[in-house]
């Protein structure tokens, strides 16, 4: 087997060139790599074991072309991939074995999938003939992860890889994008195959045909209401991102001249310097972005799903306003807000179609509306969190110093919790593609193993996670990743010693019944000094600065804990089941 | 309470049944029926699900959603009226010695239904109709005693004149309701 890599290697020395034929019969698991290789796949993030044993030989002699990173815990790899894909657009690939490899994979699969990330997983799978025999870390993948996969597939022979491998890559990343699960079956990675190994890019599967390009009458129904709009008001969501249409919202923006906010995974899509930003929706999104969503006369949803954390009651969410909701995915359209005027199609592609049609416009009286909200929540929330004058020191300055220091530039890897609303509130995120947090599922631990498959990802960009200590604690065995393949990854652990957001939950909601979210945490310097990474506690508002300059100037991963208030609460407060006009401050 | 007969039309894969099975189970939608078969088109088969919903707004959505499966070429959902529709049912009925005997010349004439099997002491009745009809013939039939019923499911055709080579193989987007 090995001869055959061997001279494999040495008559292809370009492997990336497309569509190479290779005469010699390939192992099924040469066929996983080799087709790897020409999709364009550079990391791997895995974890051996016996089912995926043939496919870890073949890949000893890819190591050269195929940077395999080894995680901790097949969660990590996951989570990881999605970083890796939220900043470079492309698929993160998982590579695990069997049984529980694979159901280690799930909440990660789970989380891609509702926040719409490409992933692509190889999971090994027993031989076809032990199938149903409950053999040895045998597990139904793919009866498994049918309801969280945007597509799933049992590979039993080693001809099938190259085409399902193209078709996988195609499928999860084209359309709306999201994860996919390549079952192989342990024969099919063993036995030759049967026909010279040919890989073809997928382009087309005839009963998938995601619409791109709009239809012309809607686009020009859409474009009329936003010409007769006195307040029309844009949401941009994480579709713009995939879309890599920040250029085309800007000008949309611009020409306009309507007030824009963004949802949680919108953040960055548009630099909040700009004039028509108005802040960030949900839960605890800005006060007057939220309560204009029930003042406006048009609202503009763009690549965005009205999650129930940006509408509250749906049933008391904008009812003032027409709709004009421009989407990728059809299945979306009037799933929680009836649209007046939907336009599937890609970002980019809708925003392409209207310009022309829409005209030039000023709303800066409709624009000027929203800042007396804006005083009011400077008065009342954000001076007092970022100026604070509490012994302790606040979430919210931490991450605001931050900001300034970094400029806005750096990519923030938040995890869930009262330390994820408030980087998405306190980060002045002024490059697109900046912001990687798990919106849709909530995922506690995804920032860890995210934060390093997003430094691998894009290794140009600063990359800091924001994590609390309770999430830390779910996935900090990644650390050993992140020593072992020093990933310069920045690691900030915001230390309330509670589990905030449930916390805050209990005080507003629950009388103050604080039901197991105090934690006793162990030591994190010291854990990761016993990893190889340095770190230190900073506890007080005078060493903060300079305890962010370490961080930041730190050319090897760096932890930095920081104690800050227990009680800190995250303002303003959309509470769950009302509607976005009964915001609270306080 | 209406009821929606919903075509789909899918590649003939492993799995598929389960795929859009959970996206009913998902929204707790009971399905009442479900038939499996190869259309005219090799490769390509027929999924024929009945439920009952009293919101046509959440059948739009589901068949939505089940558009969104890879392997799914296209959904209809239609309301009793645009189909044509038909179910089989077979009833065992028992004829011993000595029991009230079978009319099956009034059966035939009045029911359409017909004895397709028999043995010494039971015999086998096949009758196609609808769900009403076959349940009339279930009120006729009961007396004599059932050993045994079973009913096939709604197969179902829709009203428009096209057919599903025009919508196939284009696959646009496309779906009625």
């Amino acid at each position: 087997m090995n001869t055959t890599v061997i001279e494999l290697t040495a008559e292809k020395p370009q492997p990336a060139v497309p569509s190479a034929k290779l005469l010699k019969p390939l192992t099924g698991a040469e066929a996983l790599m080799q087709a790897l290789v020409e999709e364009g796949v550079e990391t791997i993030f895995g974890y051996p074991g016996g089912a995926i044993m043939p496919v870890y030989d073949a890949l000893y002699d890819y190591q050269d072309r195929l940077n395999h990173i080894l995680v901790r815990h097949e969660q990590g790899a996951a989570h990881a991939a999605e970083g890796y894909a939220r900043v470079t657009g492309r698929a993160g690939v998982c590579l695990v074995t069997s049984g529980p490899g694979a159901t280690n994979l799930v909440t990660g699969i789970a989380d891609a999938l509702i926040d719409s990330t490409p992933m692509v997983c190889l999971v090994g799978q027993v031989a076809v003939k032990l199938l149903g025999t409950d053999a040895f870390q045998e597990t139904d993948v793919i009866g498994i992860t049918m309801p969280i996969t945007k597509w799933n597939y049992q590979i039993t022979s080693a001809d099938e890889i190259p085409e399902i491998v193209a078709k996988a890559f195609y499928l999860a990343q084209s359309g709306r994008p999201g994860p996919v699960v390549l079952d192989i079956t342990k024969n099919a990675q063993q036995e030759l195959m049967t026909k010279s190994f040919h890989y073809q890019k997928c382009e087309k599967v005839s009963s998938y045909r995601p619409r791109l390009v709009p239809k012309q009458e809607q686009v020009e129904k859409a474009a009329e209401l936003i010409n007769k709009a006195r307040k029309p008001y844009i949401l941009v969501g994480h579709g713009v991102l995939i879309s890599k249409a920040e250029k085309e919202l800007l000008a949309f923006v611009e020409k306009t001249g309507i007030p824009v906010a963004t949802t949680l995974l919108g953040q960055s899509a548009l630099s909040v310097d700009h004039p028509l930003y108005t802040g960030w929706l949900g839960m605890h999104g800005n006060y007057g972005s939220n309560v204009m969503t029930n003042q406006c006369d048009l609202l503009i949803g763009i690549g965005m799903r009205f999650d129930d954390r940006v509408t509250g009651n749906a049933d008391l969410f904008a009812r003032q306003a027409k709709v004009v909701h421009i989407e990728i995915d059809p299945a979306e359209i009037d799933k929680v807000i009836k649209a007046d005027a939907p336009v599937i199609g890609d970002v980019k592609e809708v925003l392409n179609r209207l310009m022309p049609l829409v005209n030039e416009n000023d709303h800066t009286a409709w624009r000027n509306e929203f800042r007396k909200y804006d005083d009011i929540e400077d008065e009342k929330v954000t001076k007092p969190a970022i100026a604070p004058t509490t012994e302790k020191i606040k979430m919210a300055e931490a991450i605001n110093l931050l900001s300034k220091k970094t400029r806005g530039e750096a990519v923030m890897v938040a995890d869930v919790g009262q330390h994820q609303m408030m980087t998405s509130a306190y980060y002045e995120f002024k490059k697109p593609h900046s912001l990687v947090t798990s919106g849709g599922l909530g995922t506690m631990g995804f920032a860890l193993p995210a934060a390093f498959g997003a430094k691998v990802g894009d290794p140009s960009r600063e990359v800091i996670a924001i994590i609390g200590d309770g999430c830390f604690q779910m996935t900090l065995q990644e650390l050993g990743t992140i020593a072992q393949n020093k990933l310069p990854v920045k690691i900030i652990i915001l230390n309330n010693n509670y589990l905030g957001m449930v916390r805050q939950w209990q005080q507003l909601f629950f009388e103050r019944r604080y039901s197991f979210v105090e934690l006793q945490n162990p030591d994190f310097i010291t854990i990761a000094k016993g990893f190889g990474i340095t770190g230190h506690t900073c506890a007080q508002r005078e060493d903060l600065s300079a305890s962010l300059d370490t961080l930041l100037a730190s050319e090897t991963p760096y932890l930095l804990e920081i104690i800050v208030e227990q009680e800190e609460n995250v303002f303003p407060m959309v509470p769950a089941g009302t509607s976005v006009a009964d915001i609270r401050l306080e | 309470m209406n009821t929606y007969t919903i075509c789909i039309f899918t590649e003939n894969t492993i799995g598929l049944l389960n795929r859009i099975t959970i996206i009913f189970t998902r929204r707790r939608i009971n399905i009442e029926s479900l038939t499996v078969s190869e259309t005219e088109r090799m490769g390509v088969s027929r999924f024929t699900i009945v439920i009952k919903h009293d919101s046509r707004e959440a059948v739009e959505k589901l068949v939505r959603q089940i558009r969104k499966i890879i392997e799914v070429m296209a959904v209809f959902g239609y309301l009793n009226d645009e189909i044509v529709s038909n179910e089989i049912a077979l009833f065992k009925i028992a004829t011993p010695l000595g029991s009230k005997p079978l009319d099956i010349e009034y059966i035939n004439k009045n029911f359409n239904a017909w004895v397709v099997y028999w043995q010494l002491d039971y015999v086998v009745i096949e009758k196609t109709g609808s769900e009403k009809q076959i349940f009339e013939f279930f009120s006729y039939i009961k007396p004599h005693g059932i050993l045994e019923f079973v009913r096939s499911g709604r197969v179902a055709v829709g009203k428009t004149e096209k057919g599903l080579v025009e919508y196939l193989p284009e696959y646009e987007w496309e779906y009625y309701l």
